[in-house]
């Protein structure tokens, strides 16, 4: 999972600063919490509803440091979800800086941001949201498809991802074949298989029951600590929030 | 790309009931428009098989006036003219059948037989018909049809000529061209003359001419047409193509209207794929979404709808032309050519109609999903991953 991926997309400005690191390196010498990963500071998001501006984030300031799992909780429409898709590179702020492994986003344009998701981003999504005429292999794969790999490298990539999420038995199944919790492990092997520098997930557990739910935290857990992968959770689960090294309260569009 | 594509194509059995019916439904479309370019192809057969040397000389006003039979002679003696012939329409029917329609021409068979050369018959029969003056030939269509042998007696309704002819039938005749009507009934000219009143006795319907050099036969046909200039009675001498194409154009209105419900078929068809596709996209507005959060750019979403629209396109195109390639070349192409010989003595799928039907289907699957691939590409990633479902 550390090998870092041939992309065919243009190096981006920032790509130099985001070396990834060789997994015995990763696990030891520098604390991977010294640098800052997320650095976002008085982000504004207006959205407008009919003739009325909606203002989801109020000059919000936020650092997130890499190798960090972070909870983000709050009721609902406080903009959780917004903030994880500006952190993302999904939306731009209104105002602000947002600037996400090393790359402003709020100044990028929209083929620069799909190549720096590509990059540094994996999603998991609450409602998995799996291709459902692909198998697991080939859904994962799906990232895959965007760099220059070839077919049987991105085959064992995958299969290697698969099996980080212990799911190597189920990957000929398609999606309507598998557990909600399988469902959604598989969606976290896409997010991780092209090595990215931050997880973003958007109520990952909100579809699954507990044991189903405790189970992927777990995986969550593993992927942090194990592989260094930096993790944003938005979570309306304490027990979720529980697993997390830190947890953030938004309220209308604030940090508390 | 190949990976993409195949993602493309797999969508195709997200919604097998779905696939099955749109493949089906633009198949049907594209079976009628084989079928009606096939007629409109077959229509035109005559003239396009047309030979080269050959030209026809008719009344100047129309068909069906009469030309003084003399007038041969004057063709004949025209430079570069090497042999000519003529006919009448007879207008005849069989009393038993009323309904069944074929062409009854008077011939002057000694002449006609060199000058149409496509029509063969084998030598023992050509002998028995010369020598028969109430004899007749007819196409190997309507001898099948009619049930008719060499040595039968057949009796013919006048309509143009009234009354009761009577004939034997000397020998069947097969064709060399597709153009040649094989279900025609043709018999002496002299022995239909002979027993007119003297009042329409000597006139002849069109005369048919060879040439020595097809290359001049404008020329000819000019000279042909100066010789009578100055007479009661003028001509009008064209190629045997151009001929036929004026006998056609006399069903013109028939021919564009098919022309159009061609189209119009073609329409449907894409307007078939054009909401099936559309419905698609809909209904995967959140997958298009994930694709374009996970990195893909806005032209991946657009190939993937056109890849599919593309699938469905060649499978649709292979369907429609594989069913009306053997249906209408093995069934109803002969059924066609047994019963209306007349307006199609050739009846089939010509080969570039085939493959212009299956191009069409993919070009038209292709134009059908552009729209909703632009907006596909469109989608905005943020409101789609919003939504439920």
């Amino acid at each position: 999972m550390s090998t870092e991926t041939e992309n065919e997309h243009e190096p981006l400005a920032s790509d130099t600063q985001q070396v990834v690191v060789p997994e015995q390196y990763r696990k030891s010498a520098v604390p991977p919490a010294m640098k800052t990963i997320i650095e976002l500071k008085g982000v504004t998001k207006t959205f407008v509803r009919g003739k009325e501006p909606l203002t989801v984030l109020d000059g919000l300031t936020l650092d997130v440091h890499e190798g960090a799992f972070e909870a983000l909780m709050g009721p609902s429409g406080s903009g959780k979800s917004t903030l994880l898709n500006l952190i993302a590179g999904l939306d731009r702020p209104t105002s602000g800086s947002a600037k996400v492994a090393g790359n402003d986003l709020s100044t990028m344009s929209d083929g620069d941001l799909a190549r720096f998701r590509s990059r540094h981003i994996g999603f998991i999504f609450q409602a998995y949201n799996l291709m459902p005429v692909l198998t697991a292999l080939e859904n994962v794969e799906l990232p895959l498809l965007l760099t220059k790999l070839g077919s049987a490298d991105r085959k064992k990539r995958a299969q290697t991802a698969l099996r980080v999420v212990g799911l190597e038995d189920r990957m000929g199944h398609y999606p309507r074949q598998l557990s909600g919790g399988q469902e959604q492990r598989v969606a976290i092997a896409r997010a991780i298989v092209n090595d990215p520098t931050i997880i973003v997930a958007d109520e990952p557990t909100g579809d699954l029951d507990r044991k189903a739910a405790d189970d992927i935290l777990t995986l969550l857990t593993k992927l942090n600590q194990e592989f260094k992968k930096t993790i944003l959770m938005v979570t309306h689960d304490p027990a979720a929030a529980d697993r997390a090294t830190a947890t953030r309260h938004l309220n209308k569009g604030k940090l508390e | 790309m190949s990976g993409l594509f195949l993602i493309a194509a797999r969508n195709l059995g997200r919604n097998w009931l779905r696939t099955i019916l749109t493949v089906l439904g633009a198949a049907v479309a594209l079976i009628a428009f084989v079928m009606l370019r096939t007629v409109l192809s077959s229509w035109e057969v005559g003239a396009e098989y047309a030979a080269k040397d050959r030209l026809g000389t008719r009344h100047k006003v129309s068909f069906i006036m009469q030309l003084p039979k003399r007038y041969i002679d004057d063709i004949r003696n025209v430079p570069g003219v090497k042999q000519a012939t003529w006919a009448n329409w007879f207008g005849g029917k069989d009393p038993g059948k009323p309904n069944e329609f074929f062409a009854t021409l008077a011939v002057d068979a000694p002449s006609f037989l060199p000058v149409m050369d496509e029509l063969v018959l084998d030598e023992e029969s050509k002998t028995r018909w010369l020598g028969d003056k109430k004899g007749a030939i007819v196409g190997d269509v309507l001898a099948k049809k009619l049930h008719l042998k060499v040595g039968d007696k057949y009796i013919l309704q006048g309509s143009i000529y009234p009354g009761d002819w009577e004939f034997q039938i000397d020998g069947i005749y097969t064709a060399a061209r597709k153009s040649l009507d094989r279900s025609q009934f043709l018999f002496h000219w002299q022995y239909m003359n002979d027993l007119l009143p003297e009042a329409r006795r000597d006139t002849i319907g069109w005369v048919m001419t060879r040439v020595d050099d097809p290359s001049k036969s404008a020329d000819i046909s000019a000279k042909v047409d100066k010789i009578f200039d100055e007479r009661d009675t003028q001509t009008v001498t064209m190629s045997e193509r151009n001929m036929q194409l004026s006998f056609m154009a006399m069903f013109g209105a028939i021919l564009t209207v098919l022309d159009i419900v061609s189209i119009i078929i073609l329409v449907i068809m894409l307007m078939i794929l054009g909401n099936t596709i559309a419905m698609g996209v809909r209904e995967r507005t959140r997958e298009y979404a994930v694709l374009r959060a996970i990195g893909f750019l806005p032209w991946h979403i657009r190939f993937f709808v056109l890849g599919e629209a593309v699938v469905l396109g060649i499978i649709a195109g292979a369907v429609g032309v594989g069913i009306a390639y053997p249906f209408v070349n093995g069934l109803m192409g002969k059924a066609i050519e047994e019963n209306m010989s007349a307006w199609f003595p050739y009846f089939r799928v010509e080969p570039q109609v085939a493959i212009a039907a299956g191009v069409i289907a993919v070009v038209l699957a292709t134009t059908a999903a552009l729209i909703p691939a632009i907006q596909a590409g469109r989608i905005s990633v943020t409101d789609a991953l919003r939504r439920v479902g």
